[in-house]
This record gives C-alpha cells, structure tokens and sequence, in this order.
C-alpha cells in the first residue's frame, strides 16, 4: 500500500528540526560571551589614543552587529526556526537601513565625521533665528 | 491503493500547536514577527533621526560633547543588565518547555525586575541630564536622544507589563509547556528591545562624534 505524504508530515519534519533548541548551559555560555563583547566594547571607549579612536568606531560597529546576531540567532532562536521568520525579520532591518540611510544621504550626511553639514535650507540667522544648526565641522 | 496519512504534527501541548497554516507555524508567532520587523522601521527612524542631529548641541547647552554628560560606567552597567535579562527569558521559556512552571515563573519574574532596573537607571539618568540643564528642548540633540532612548524606556515597560500580565494571568490556569508560546512571544519582545539597546548603546553612547 502506497502512503502519500502530506503537507502536514513536512511541516513535523521541519517543526522536529525546529524544537531542536540549545540546552541551558549553552544560554549561560552565550550571556557570558555576550558579557565579554559588551566588556570589550567599553576598552574600546576607554582608549584614548587618536588612531586607535577612529579605528574603534569599525570595531565597536562589528562588536555591536555579532552582538546582534548572537542574541537574534541563539536567544530568538532564528538559527533554529523557520527560515521564514528570519527573512521576514531581516526584510523589516534592511528596509529601515536602505530607507533611513537614502534619507540621510539628502542631507548630505557623514556619519563618520561631522553629522550633516549642508542642509540645502538658508541658514537660521538669515531668516532672524539663531542659527541652530550651524556645524563648525562643515566647510563653508 | 493510495492512503493518506495526516499526522498530527504540532500537538496542542508543544506550544506551537496551529496544523491549519499555510506556512505550518502558528499564525500568533508570525504575527509577533511582523510586528518586530515594523517595529525595525520605528527604532531606524528615530536612530537616523538622532544621528542627523547629534552634532546640534547649541551654545546654552551644559556641555560641549556627550561624552561629557554621560556617566558610561552605569550606562555600561544598565546595559549589561539588559543583557542578562535576555539570558533569565530564554531560561524562562526554556523551563516553561520542560514543564517547569515554578522555575519559570522565577525566571521571568527575575527578568521583570532586570527590566524594572534597567528603567529606574534610565529615569535616574534623565533626572541628572535635567538637573544638569539639558531639557528635551534645550537643543536638538537632547530632543532626539530622549526621544530616542524614552521610547525604547517605553518598549522595555511595556515588555515588563507583558511579563507580570503572564506570570499573574496564568495563576490559575497554570503555566505548563501547553502555555510556552505564549511565553516565547513575550520572549522575543523582550530579546527584540534587548537588541534595539544593543545599538543605542553603540551609536549614541559609545561612538564618539568626530
């Protein structure tokens, strides 16, 4: 006698994957190694030194996106889950990423040294304000 | 002859218990999904908007950089609290699979209150940026930073709500493993807000400006 296979068996098949999740000991592993990271972070702040302070801003960014992956992976149990859950997530991040970084790109922005320098808009005092966003950073 | 064999796959006790979906998780968990990722959208809009404005600090405001407001030792401390929060709520849901219900309901009590910490340091350091003269409107950057980290205060408020309305909700009808999607989806708001802080942390109080 033939047996046809259901949807439904495919969807235990992956849901037995799916409850396949790390054991407690492991949780505590990843907390520690999260401890360690954000540790890590606050050296990183601490030096003082010119070079190493601008080489700790690429440093700090990838500590801050393992840090990330590490808690949506292993804490949000997206490495274990449907993969569905995972694109849908990442779909929302890298929307807010593309749509809030073409939206500051208008604003000329430069994260890396001085916020934003030319707005496009006159400055406050020609209009008889104080001029709030002047930024010493910019060249005129 | 053909038969076709249904199984049952997702049983009602596993806490994932929808067999009737097209993508053959339950549609609650999916639901929360959608909301963490349009919730992507909210903290990326008010973290560009902070970033467009954290060079704006005006004349009257009480310091000349960040850095020299922020207390980073309690910042990193709250942070870090934050951090092992996530730890007591996967432990929770962890114990809540096993059909643990006093270890789980200890574990996510210990994370309400980890929550509770992390929000009284908030307000105590808000209370020391206004007692040192930085208001919301003193200046743009005090606008968005508030704006900013008082709305991830509100996320991680709501999420202690969420966590007491389980653990006192569920006093009578219990708190087995039939209940541990519930607790999941509260676990995944408070990993969420847990993440949100991982970048604020980064962006606003570790990168310096310049």
């Amino acid at each position: 006698m033939a047996v046809t296979e259901t949807p439904v068996e495919a969807h235990e098949e992956h849901d037995d994957h799916a409850h396949d999740h790390p054991s407690d000991r492991t949780y505590v592993g990843i907390a520690l190694i999260l401890a360690v990271l954000t540790a890590v972070e606050i050296l990183l702040f601490v030096i003082e030194d010119d070079i190493a302070r601008s080489l700790n801003k690429v440093l700090l960014i990838g500590l801050m996106v393992i840090k990330f992956y590490i808690v949506g992976a292993y804490f949000m149990h997206l490495k274990f889950d449907n993969p569905i859950l995972t694109q849908l997530f990442m779909a929302g991040l890298v929307l807010a990423v593309v749509v809030y970084f073409v939206m500051l790109s208008a604003f000329e922005f430069n994260f890396w040294n001085d916020g934003f320098c030319d707005t496009g808009l006159p400055a406050a005092s020609e209009l008889g304000g104080d001029d709030f966003f002047a930024n010493e950073n910019c060249s005129s | 002859m053909a038969a076709t064999v249904v199984t049952e796959s997702h049983d009602a006790h596993d806490g994932h218990g929808h067999l009737e979906t097209n993508t053959g998780m339950s549609n609650n968990k999916l639901a929360m999904w959608l909301f963490l990722a349009s919730d992507c959208l909210l903290f990326g809009a008010l973290i560009s908007t902070f970033l467009l404005y954290r060079t704006n600090i005006s004349d009257n405001s009480p310091f000349q950089e960040p850095a020299d407001i922020f207390d980073i030792p309690f910042t990193s401390l709250s942070s870090f609290i934050l951090l092992m929060s996530s730890l007591t709520m996967v432990l929770s849901l962890s114990a809540v699979k096993r059909d643990n219900e006093r270890s789980a309901r200890i574990w996510m009590l210990t994370t309400a209150f980890l929550g509770m910490i992390f929000v009284g340091g908030q307000v105590f350091e808000f209370t020391e940026f206004v007692e040192k003269g930085l208001g919301y409107s003193t200046n743009t950057w005090s606008s968005a930073f508030f704006t900013l980290t008082g709305f991830h205060g509100v996320h991680v408020s709501v999420g202690i709500l969420m966590l007491f309305g389980t653990v006192f909700g569920t006093r009578k009808s219990g708190l087995g493993k039939e209940k541990s999607e519930t607790v999941e989806l509260v676990g995944l708001y408070w990993h969420f807000v847990d993440i949100v802080w991982v970048i604020i942390f980064t962006i606003v109080y570790l990168i310096p400006i310049g």
